[in-house]
């Protein structure tokens, strides 16, 4: 490579790099803030160079709203996630293998749930949840999640189990395994990397729901989005340290978790449909 | 051993497996599908503590006839058509742009550092653009300042609180459309690019005769599913805008919304609720409809 393709070469990835730092300079700035003090953010102009300090978030930590919020959401978006795998991947499983009628209408119906807005599906769900007293309940919250959890993870599981031959499952039952063995011992190991992506993608979906934690959760089952949103205010102001801690630390897992396993982030955004390296 | 040979039976094992799934689908959408469709035909208010009254057809009835609804919804479709259409552009571009970056140093952080936009919150991006739009201390009109452009109160001014909103939105969204488009030109068969390149043919006819034809249908996939999302926008402007001032950033769900658990009216928002159930599932048919024409055209490209 000669100097003059060197240097061209340099200037593109010197481009690249500043596209993908100026579509993250928001979230910087809410990391930033996060470690101002109250003054320092409200400051004109606003303050590239302060003193940092932790306040924000021994105060964040001293609140007794975090702990409950923060639990909920963990513990509320795993179990969540875990279930509607299970149960998904099990489907799944009988739709690849033995496509019993219906099975397109049911993955057309199943896709369909999940593109109504949230106000419309959470309507009829707050009045049952009100009537069998569900509301405000952990495990209430966690299987309506689940459930919303369900259909993107049968989408993405199908996709993964049509792309293992059948031959695997032929060559297992006629050497006398059960059909459970073919299902646990045979198929689940070969479809991993479609495991982790349904994972990864409803968690960061449940993760970052409101509206359904807003209306169905309770002060012990609601996620911290809904703490943003009740907390918002503070001594007639916008209580800006509190937010700017709070969505710094929120923000953080799923950042995480992409940067380990961004072959995925495509296959989940997608719901399966479309797979390939990015 | 005989209940083990029930089990076995394709048929009842298949059932077995889908059962759970089946549960989920009845509790959880049949019932309240059900329960939608049965409470949209009463007047049903929470507020007044009066028992549901069964009036017809009375609240579509009223859908029909509300201007604010018609309003909203048409403000709806201009959000869709602009966000969704800027942020296409501006995805393939960066996505063409990302294309040959396999040695870019640091690729993994760089890609993370672009797609974090659409991990975070909607809400807590709302609101934070609110602080950065706010007319004293926001840093964005800081810089309006210092570029000599002046001071702009970008979300209590009519005349802007749309587009404000919808920046924020590209934003967010925009590294959607690069994710599928650098999907999309991944798909493209190596050896015709190297083909159209050994042809010399100028990049633009490198892009319409060899890319296109192959990127085309993920590109569709992802603009729809990003038409879908955006009809469903309204945890981003809850807490920036509220749907203000006015109504100028009340988008339709955000209107649900406010009928069914601000005002309590739940007959008609139920109504309205499996209005846009019909129109969820009209868009889950296109998008069905487009998944199959590329399967089909996979299956054409392997045979041929």
């Amino acid at each position: 490579m000669n100097g003059s393709r060197r240097l061209q070469q340099s200037a593109y990835h010197l481009g690249l790099w500043l596209v993908a730092i100026i579509f993250f300079l928001p979230i910087f700035w809410v990391v930033l803030n996060a470690f101002k003090s109250r003054r320092d953010i409200l400051a004109v102009p606003p303050q590239l160079a302060f003193t940092p300090t932790l306040d924000n978030f021994r105060d964040l930590f001293a609140r007794e709203t975090f702990a409950p919020y923060m639990t909920a959401s963990v513990t509320m978006s795993v179990a969540a996630v875990l279930i509607a795998i299970a149960v998904a991947f099990l489907a799944s499983y009988s739709f690849s293998r033995f496509k019993p009628r219906g099975t397109d209408f049911l993955m057309f119906l199943l896709l369909s749930v999940r593109m109504v807005p949230a106000a419309a599906v959470v309507i009829p769900i707050y009045m049952m949840y009100n009537l069998v007293g569900w509301r405000e309940d952990w495990l209430g919250m966690t299987l309506f999640y689940a459930m919303f959890s369900i259909p993107f993870s049968v989408w993405i599981l199908k996709g993964f189990i049509d792309g293992v031959s059948e031959r695997y499952d032929e060559t297992a039952l006629v050497n006398g395994g059960s059909r459970f063995h073919v299902v646990f011992k045979v198929i689940l190991p070969q479809v991993k990397p479609g495991l982790v992506a349904s994972f990864i993608f409803n968690l960061i979906f449940v993760w970052n729901d409101f509206l359904f934690s807003f209306m169905l959760g309770g002060r012990t089952t609601s996620m911290i989005p809904v703490l943003l949103s009740t907390g918002l205010y503070a001594d007639g102001g916008v209580d800006w340290p509190f937010i700017s801690a709070l969505t710094g630390i929120y923000v953080l897992p799923p950042v995480i978790v992409v940067f380990l396993f961004q072959r995925f982030l495509l296959v989940g955004m997608t719901f399966g449909t479309v797979r390939g390296e990015v | 051993m005989r209940v083990r040979r029930f089990i076995e039976r394709p048929r009842v094992f298949a059932l077995l497996l889908i059962a759970p799934a089946l549960i989920f689908f009845f509790v959880w959408n049949i019932i309240p599908v059900l329960t939608l469709i049965g409470v949209s035909f009463y007047n049903y208010s929470m507020v007044t503590g009066m028992p549901p009254r069964y009036i017809g057809l009375g609240n579509y009835e009223d859908i029909v006839y509300s201007f604010r609804l018609w309003e909203s919804f048409g403000r709806t479709l201009s959000w869709v058509v602009v966000t969704v259409g800027i942020e296409t552009v501006l995805g393939i571009a960066i996505g063409i742009l990302f294309w040959g970056s396999v040695r870019l140093p640091g690729r993994r952080l760089a890609l993370t550092l672009l797609f974090t936009p659409m991990l975070m919150t909607p809400l807590a991006a709302g609101i934070f653009f609110r602080l950065m739009y706010e007319p004293s201390i926001g840093i964005i009109n800081y810089v309006t300042r210092w570029a000599g452009l002046g001071t702009f109160s970008f979300l209590s001014d009519r005349s802007l609180a749309f587009a404000a909103v919808v920046f924020v939105d590209v934003w967010m969204w925009t590294p959607f459309m690069v994710l599928i488009t650098l999907a999309a030109l991944g798909s493209v068969p190596k050896a015709e690019l190297e083909a159209a390149e050994v042809d010399r043919l100028p990049w633009w006819r490198r892009l319409v005769t060899v890319v296109l034809p192959h990127a085309k249908f993920i590109l569709m996939i992802g603009i729809l599913l990003r038409t879908i999302e955006s009809f469903k926008t309204m945890d981003l402007v809850f807490n920036m805008t509220g749907g203000g001032p006015g109504t100028t950033t009340e988008l339709v769900a955000l209107t649900l919304w406010r009928r069914a658990f601000e005002a309590f009216n739940l007959g008609w928002s139920s109504a309205l609720a499996f209005i846009l159930l019909l129109m969820a599932i009209a868009f889950t048919s296109i998008f069905l409809f487009v998944l199959n024409l590329r399967r089909r055209q996979q299956e054409r490209e392997a045979s041929a």
